[in-house]
């Protein structure tokens, strides 16, 4: 093969022309009681998702835990049937159900293949409007969570989880609320079925549906949702919680003969709506964000200290806070913390290469792209902008941004938010082998 | 149904192209044939530390991670028993990105001691993280050791022991490049927003020129039939007793999978499953229960675990796993039951074609397995399961005999505090 022109392997063929990143958007209705319908029709397969939306998630609640079992017990048990029989019919169709319970709201979604979807709404609807909260499934549950809770505990990285947000927010926030075992005890029947009548109700109530969607499975969702018949008349307005810091910054929970500690440190910072929250959002990348990050080469591919290290910003609808976490030796946990804050330093004080400014762009371009594949991303997308009351200009000014930042303003962004002073620190685990 | 095209290169390297054009994005999938079982029963772990190295630098590209996000790129890889897969998406725009990067590290890697130095460290913090700072996590390294005695299944992919990584060394990581990363030895697909000229030419040009290697052929010992009960006890700091068994079954393309397979779903997927009724909810032996198959391409286990209610005992716990295993192993599983389960399997199918890194995936794993035709024949392979197939399948396998079981005892309970 002496003919061959030698291929040049060195250098990066050249990048594509991005292409214009079109958002299929979601579009609007509403039920004859006022439920509004966002739909998002689109995708390859056959399949439907349907998602409905609720004000009952912890912010709503009045005692720890309500909001979260009330969710979980929904499938298991209507005035009509049982547990088991729910869970048969929606197997028969090869549909499965998800409930999630969230701070700002809790969720049930519906998975069917569209030629079963209107064998299973019936059930949707049963479960949503007609959830009747046995005793005995509230007892099991409540049993064996508390089993799994105590299973848990165990782990470093779920001691840290659980107990970080507390400092940020104070522990009678329920966004800073750590739950204990005894408050598993105080739950019952009453309060889920108070719960679920006043806040599982049509006022309130939000619904995505994604996936191939015919017109006429539209009106079916109509019949199923759109009565007048599911009304709360004592749904209360979502209050305001007060926010009370920890004083002390670093926080150290011991943990025996831990051979790694988790280490989760953050700070609170502001709503998605904030004119910083893109721009602060680009810069958590650079930190912490992907696999290239700043914490990523220096703790993992430079030192080895861990096997991953990670840092993100978690928007809520009342507030909104940015976190590092990870894992590390035990006999390094030190090391690791006066590396991290060197990195937060370095940001701060030097502005960002171009050539890292650049290549964080590049990457988080095509995040976006890959952000949006597919009927049920795309859905995702919606419900991440329409929680926090913004639309899809929010995702134009996401793309813009990227476009236009410079490392100046991500240097100021970084000395308003990364001063290490600002920083809550909390070890879970050992700080010596 | 995932339609698709297959070419070989003159060097062995068998391509799988998918087009989806529903999407802006591509995948590129590439899956070499060597796993965990494929080491040396003193060098454990290897295959997987391999893979950590394969992001350490190429022989012409000094930073993989950094050319792929360049490119708008997001990947990742995994390694089990069987083999070693690598997989990204990019913007298909950048498609010839990822040819680059991915040819150049079958082509040669750069062979880094800081590299090698720093992942063994990363490894065993994943060792630490996975396995021993877990609750429970050592079960995955004690468990196939009971269950296997020959066959190299009996270690886990991260390795025997932490020692086996600290003491992997430069000229045993090039010597494992040179026998299993060759093109003869992999699959690459390739789904997405791209036509099957474009991947052709895109081959020509940057794997086509990778010369063929020797992949050994693949001798491993069979693991002789188990005639004798097995058991273990650990006991360790955790809150809550647990209970795992472990059944030999057969291999992936088996049918004694597909029938193990549905078994697992009607024992204990979801609010409607028979362990899950009669031991969670009726009994309340168990606070959660599980049976699941390791899904590996020789022949592999079928699993149940089981987290233990306050106050029961491991022998009682096993006394009632084994009477609903004798349940299905001595009569037909209702015909409703059957349904339901390969409703649901059909469905999951249906869901996992939606994304195309799994169509990817999906059509690499299959051709490795025997064709990647296959992966349109699953819904057909598990409907061809009978009540009839299922009992024989069970009645093979749920046996004491046949069985490893271990005990694996909260130290606070057993000192009674």
């Amino acid at each position: 093969m002496e003919t061959e022109v030698r291929l040049d392997r060195h250098t990066m063929p050249a990048l594509g022309k991005p292409s214009k990143i079109d958002i299929l958007h979601a579009t609007e209705s509403k039920l004859p009681n006022g439920i509004p319908l966002y739909s998002v029709n689109t995708g390859t397969q056959d399949v439907v998702k349907i998602e409905l939306i609720f004000p009952a998630g912890t912010l709503q609640q009045n005692l720890p835990l309500v909001a979260d079992t009330t969710n979980a017990l929904l499938e298991e048990g209507t005035t009509k049937h049982s547990s088991e029989e729910i869970a048969s019919m929606l197997d028969y169709y090869g549909s499965f159900l998800e409930t999630s319970s969230h701070h700002d709201y809790a969720s049930v979604a519906l998975y069917s293949l569209g030629k079963h979807v209107n064998k299973v709404l019936p059930i949707l609807e049963e479960i949503v409007k007609e959830a009747s909260f046995p005793k005995e499934e509230i007892d099991v549950y409540l049993t064996n969570k508390k089993q799994r809770y105590l299973v848990e505990e165990k782990k470093v990285r779920v001691v840290a989880a659980r107990n970080f947000p507390a400092l940020l927010f104070g522990n009678n926030h329920p966004y800073g609320h750590v739950v204990t075992l005894d408050e598993y005890d105080a739950i019952n029947r009453e309060q889920l079925l108070n719960f679920h009548r006043s806040h599982y109700a049509s006022n309130g109530c939000a619904i995505i549906v994604a996936g191939k969607i015919k017109d006429q499975f539209l009106n079916t969702l109509s019949d199923s949702f759109g009565g007048s018949n599911w009304k709360a008349d004592d749904l209360k307005k979502t209050g305001e919680f007060a926010i009370n810091p920890s004083a002390e910054k670093k926080h150290y929970m011991p943990k025996d003969k831990a051979l790694q500690s988790a280490i989760r440190m953050g700070r609170m910072l502001f709503h998605k709506n904030h004119p910083d929250a893109i721009p602060f959002q680009i810069l958590n990348v650079i930190l912490g964000g992907y696999f290239g990050s700043r914490l990523m080469s220096n703790i993992r591919e430079d030192k080895g200290y861990t096997y991953g290290i990670s840092s993100g910003v978690v928007f809520l609808q009342q507030a909104g806070y940015f976190q590092i976490a990870s894992e590390v030796g035990s006999d390094v946990c030190d090391k690791a913390l006066v590396e991290i804050y060197k990195e937060m330093d370095r940001l701060c004080n030097e502005p960002i290469p171009q050539d890292e400014l650049q290549l964080v762009k590049n990457y988080l371009r095509g995040n976006v792209l890959r952000s949006m594949d597919g009927p049920f991303a795309l859905a995702e997308r919606f419900k991440q902008v329409w929680l926090h009351g913004l639309d899809y200009s929010y995702y134009e000014k996401y793309i813009s941004t990227l476009a236009e930042i410079t490392s100046k303003q991500l240097q100021d962004i970084a000395g308003k938010y990364l001063q290490k002073d600002s920083i809550y620190e909390m070890v879970v685990g050992s700080k010596k082998a | 149904m995932i339609q698709f095209e297959r070419f070989t290169l003159p060097n062995g390297l068998k391509v799988i192209v998918h087009r989806d054009t529903s999407t802006p994005m591509a995948c590129v999938n590439i899956i070499y044939n060597v796993g965990a079982r494929d080491e040396d029963p003193e060098k454990t772990g290897f295959a997987h530390l391999f893979e950590h190295l394969m992001f350490g630098g190429s022989i012409n590209i000094p930073d993989y991670d950094n050319a792929l996000q360049q490119a708008g790129g997001e990947n990742n890889a995994f390694t089990n028993n069987d083999v070693t897969n690598y997989y990204l998406t990019l913007p298909a725009s950048n498609l010839e990105v990822a040819f680059w990067l991915e040819s150049d590290r079958m082509l040669s890697l750069a062979f880094s001691d800081k590299s090698l130095e720093v992942q063994r460290s990363v490894v065993i913090e994943e060792y630490k993280q996975s396995y021993l700072n877990q609750p429970y996590g050592d079960v995955w390294l004690e468990l196939p050791k009971l269950a296997y005695k020959v066959h190299p299944y009996t270690w886990p992919t991260i390795g025997k022991e932490i020692d086996h990584i600290k003491h992997a060394v430069m000229p045993d990581v090039k010597a494992f490049f040179q026998k299993f990363y060759c093109p003869n030895n992999a699959v690459l697909a390739v789904s997405g927003n791209v036509t099957v000229e474009q991947v052709k030419a895109l081959c020509d040009k940057w794997f086509a020129p990778i010369p063929a290697g020797n992949p050994p052929l693949r001798k491993l010992p069979v693991e002789p039939k188990q005639t004798q009960a097995r058991k273990l006890e650990l006991e360790r700091d955790v809150p809550v007793d647990a209970i795992y068994k472990a059944y030999h079954m057969g291999s992936r393309m088996d049918q004694s999978f597909y029938a193990m397979e549905l078994l697992a779903d009607i024992l204990t997927d979801g609010n409607a499953s028979r362990m899950y009724l009669e031991l969670v909810k009726n009994k309340k032996l168990f606070s959660e229960i599980n049976a699941f198959t390791m899904e590996s391409f020789d022949p592999g286990l079928f699993i149940i675990s089981g987290k233990l209610s306050e106050g029961v005992t491991l022998e009682a716990a096993d006394e009632a796993i084994q009477e609903e295993l004798k349940k299905v192993s001595l009569a037909q599983v209702k015909k409703e039951e059957m349904e339901k389960a390969k409703n649901k399997t059909e469905s999951q199918l249906v869901f996992g074609e939606m994304s195309i890194l799994n169509k990817a995936m999906n059509l690499a794993i299959f051709e490795l397995l025997g064709g990647a035709e296959e992966v349109n024949n699953e819904t057909e392979r598990f409907a061809k399961i009978s009540e009839v197939d299922l009992l024989v399948e069970a009645s093979r396998v749920i046996n004491e005999n046949n069985c490893s079981t271990l005990y694996y005892r909260s130290k606070s309970k057993a000192n009674g505090n």
